[in-house]
């Protein structure tokens, strides 16, 4: 075997070994560029004023829009139990929705709700609804307050 | 020849429907303080402004300031399984009711 095949070989064999670490770990620093399984970065662009409207449209399935539940600016929850979505993380609220449509998460009203969204569609709901302020935050510095 | 269901096992069924509406009243009353202890571990992921999740990669969400009920519910679907992430699930794994109970009266606490 020559000295360059050992050595690419080698090298192969550390990504494989890094990249099962880090699926391992569940969870890596956000990379410019990455281009793992990238569900909600292969959604269009989300277009506010178009998920604006498409947030007040009755659903079809279920007769609300997802602000007679979650509020107009999707932090008035109807229910306790229904999260808060203004200023939550675009790509989050996309793959919620993404993920709510294949049915790998599951909630009586939001599956039948997300079935028959298209990609557009999420994307500008998701736009929507993290343009909105937010009663929402991320843990960052909470164990030091008091 | 099927045999018919025992009623048993009719009335197991007919509740494990039922279950998930009722998720947030099975719950223990929280204690905030608890949950302060609890919740370092997930400040790792949810305490980063910006962080994201390798796989599948998206930001990991806001949940400070999410009501006790949403919380309790999420936490306990991923501890069942029945709601999908990989670290989650294995987290959700090792917390009790109360622990769980702890750990949403303390975020839903929260503000900006």
């Amino acid at each position: 075997m020559s000295r360059s095949l050992k050595t690419s070989l080698l090298g192969f064999a550390v990504a494989l070994g890094a990249g099962a670490l880090l699926a391992a770990c569940g969870g890596a620093p956000a990379e410019p560029g990455f281009s793992g399984a990238t569900i909600a970065s292969a959604l269009p662009a989300g277009r506010i004023a178009e998920g604006e409207l498409r947030a007040n449209e009755k659903g079809a399935a279920t007769g609300q829009s997802c602000v007679d539940c979650h509020g107009a600016d999707g932090n008035s929850p109807l229910d306790p139990s229904y999260p808060k979505l203004g200023g939550q993380y675009r790509d989050y609220l996309a793959q919620s929705l993404q993920g709510y449509r294949s049915g790998e998460r599951d909630h009586p009203l939001m599956s039948n709700q997300a079935r028959d969204l298209d990609d557009q569609q999420i994307a500008d709901l998701a736009a929507y609804f993290a343009s909105q302020p937010a009663q929402i935050r991320d843990l960052h510095g909470v164990h030091s307050i008091n | 020849m099927m045999r018919p269901l025992p009623i048993a096992a009719c009335l197991a069924l007919a509740f494990s429907v039922q279950a998930p509406a009722a998720l947030a009243q099975q719950t223990a009353t929280g204690d905030a303080d608890s949950g302060r202890m609890l919740t370092y571990t997930c400040v790792g992921c949810h305490g980063i402004e910006g962080y994201k999740n390798a796989y599948p990669h998206y930001h990991v969400p806001k949940i400070g300031g999410q009501s006790t009920e949403y919380l309790v519910n999420a936490l306990t679907e991923y501890r069942r399984g029945t709601r999908k992430h990989p670290t989650m699930e294995v987290q959700a794994q090792g917390f009790s009711d109360q622990d769980i109970a702890d750990i949403a009266a303390f975020l839903s606490d929260l503000t900006l």
